[in-house]
């Protein structure tokens, strides 16, 4: 499914990928020792405890290496009364690498590809290992009401912000209406 | 006698430092095989002063507040759980909530009704036992020949307590609730309390009836949320000294050195390494590998460096000057290290 996603071994030091998914062991996620582990354990209850507004994300499964965010789209935006379903997937030295993050919801937007793929500069060139999912959570929700237009995966969807933002906010509205309610 | 056994169930869970808990728990659990005891010697203990007392019950009945009917409720809640309720029993048990045992914060213990059941019960009985005490205080009424006469079951009525005190913390982990703060403070409070009139039993009946005044209907101000001063006289010698704990953390001063990149700990450190967060020790709190004040453990900053090397609070190169510095400072260090490898290469 996504490539170099460590999945199956969470238990034995990271899951480095070595096994693939439904290989039959599901090993409790608390028995985790690697730091990637505990790093994603300590965010997950942060996350649960005090999620960032209008967002919420959490391991898909047993595997902790897999989880699913939702954002709603924030009002005064073209994805108003949206709910965008995300996957995130930690790689295994997590921290130090960034988290991939892909829009299972379709959406109009320039900085998100056809096929959900993310173009934030947070979550590649510009990743820090503090930064944490819930900081990625807000920063992808600040990219609905700011697209960042100089560096688009789209530039089509930029062209028309910039050039019609009422078009472009009335084809989003639609996109919204259809695919993310 | 029972009452030798007491203390040591008592003061594990009085003392309230957090690190007992295991004690707490080995508390717990001898109390609960006690209670199973205990139970059947109250339901037998029940039988005898039912006969007495259940003339007074109607006659105590409805004279209290709302608080007592919430404390009422939550009581024989617990006695449910606990122990089967015996008719009016668990009617009796809260009236007499001012009654005996004046723990310091009676006031406070209405509320609570369930950690004392136990304790209040046998309030209850001598109030019963001693004609009419109003609900309220049975202040004069108690005499030392009672006190004499019941102080078996008392102890035993105590040790109940306990047990009951041990299963309410239990809960209240369980489930914390709003007062559960409250609650903590006041279990503390009780078991100091029991240890005075424990002490206090001794010393005569001119103690007992200033205890009846203080526990009348002026509560005192509920107790800090230690239990014993670690000057307080009839602190226990068993509690572990506190101003040995209070000597005890690591002079911060020791391992600063001025001029490197290990600087002095600051009070704003984070005890937990921002990117593995595994705790941070000695070292790793001292060491401040950027100017921006980013703290990390060394194992994450060398995992850092040996990729793009860019300090996860600021992002910027780190520390270029940092080696330098090493490098001036451990030249003599660098040269040998050098010399190792390069004899290394020209041996190969």
């Amino acid at each position: 499914m996504y490539s170099g996603a460590p999945s199956g071994g969470i238990a034995i030091g990271g899951g480095g990928g070595g096994r693939g998914r439904g290989g039959g062991r599901t090993w409790p996620s608390t028995t985790s020792v690697s730091t990637s582990g505990k790093r994603i354990h300590k965010e997950m209850t942060e996350l649960s405890m005090e999620a960032p507004p209008d967002c919420a994300a959490g391991p898909k499964g047993d595997n902790i290496y897999h989880w699913v965010a939702t954002l709603f789209g924030p009002p005064g935006t073209p994805y108003k009364g949206g709910i965008f379903f995300l996957d995130i997937t930690f790689p295994s030295d997590y921290p130090f690498k960034p988290p991939k993050v892909v829009f299972k919801t379709r959406i109009y937007h320039c900085n998100v590809d056809p096929s959900g793929n993310v173009s934030l500069d947070i979550l590649t060139e510009n990743w820090s290992p503090a930064l944490t999912i819930s900081k990625v959570l807000l920063a992808l929700r600040s990219m609905f009401t700011n697209p960042e237009t100089y560096k688009p995966v789209v530039p089509g969807i930029a062209h028309l912000y910039l050039g019609d933002k009422a078009k472009h906010d009335e084809i989003a509205a639609q996109w919204t209406l259809r695919f993310a309610r | 006698m029972v009452s030798d056994s007491i203390p040591k169930v008592s003061i594990p869970i009085a003392s309230s430092n957090p690190k007992d808990f295991a004690k707490k728990k080995r508390a717990n659990r001898s109390a609960k095989l006690k209670q199973s005891k205990l139970d059947a010697r109250r339901e037998q203990y029940l039988s005898q002063v039912k006969n007495k007392g259940l003339k007074e019950e109607p006659n105590t009945g409805g004279t209290h507040g709302s608080a007592k009917n919430v404390a009422n409720e939550r009581e024989r809640l617990i006695e449910k759980l606990q122990i089967k309720p015996i008719g009016e029993e668990d009617n009796e048990g809260s009236l007499n909530h001012y009654s005996d045992f004046d723990s310091p914060t009676s006031h406070t213990s209405s509320v609570l009704g369930g950690n004392d059941s136990g304790t209040n019960f046998t309030g209850s009985s001598r109030g019963s036992s001693s004609s009419s005490s109003s609900g309220g205080c049975c202040s004069g009424s108690v005499s030392e020949e009672d006190e004499e006469a019941e102080d078996d079951c008392l102890d035993d009525w105590e040790a109940v307590a306990d047990a009951l005190a041990a299963t309410d913390k239990k809960q209240e982990q369980q489930n914390p609730s709003l007062d559960s703060h409250f609650e903590r403070n006041e279990n503390m409070a009780h078991m100091s309390s029991r240890q005075e009139v424990s002490e206090r039993q001794g010393s005569g009946i001119d103690r007992s009836k200033q205890e009846c005044n203080d526990r009348g209907l002026t509560p005192r101000p509920p107790l800090s949320c230690r239990a014993w001063r670690p000057d307080d006289t009839f602190r226990p010698s068993g509690l572990p000294n506190l101003s040995k704990q209070h000597s005890f953390p690591m002079n911060s001063e020791r391992h600063c050195r001025r001029d490197s990149v290990w600087g002095c700990k600051t009070l704003a450190t984070p005890m937990l390494c921002p990117i593995c967060c595994e705790d941070l020790d000695y070292t790793d709190t001292s060491f401040l590998p950027c100017s921006c004040g980013f703290r990390l453990c060394l194992f994450c900053h060398k995992k850092i460096l040996e990729e793009d090397g860019r300090c996860p609070g600021c992002r910027k190169q780190y520390n270029q000057e940092a080696v330098e510095r090493e490098a001036t400072i451990d030249g003599g260090r660098l040269t040998i290290r050098l010399a190792r490898s390069c004899s290394m290469i020209s041996r190969s």
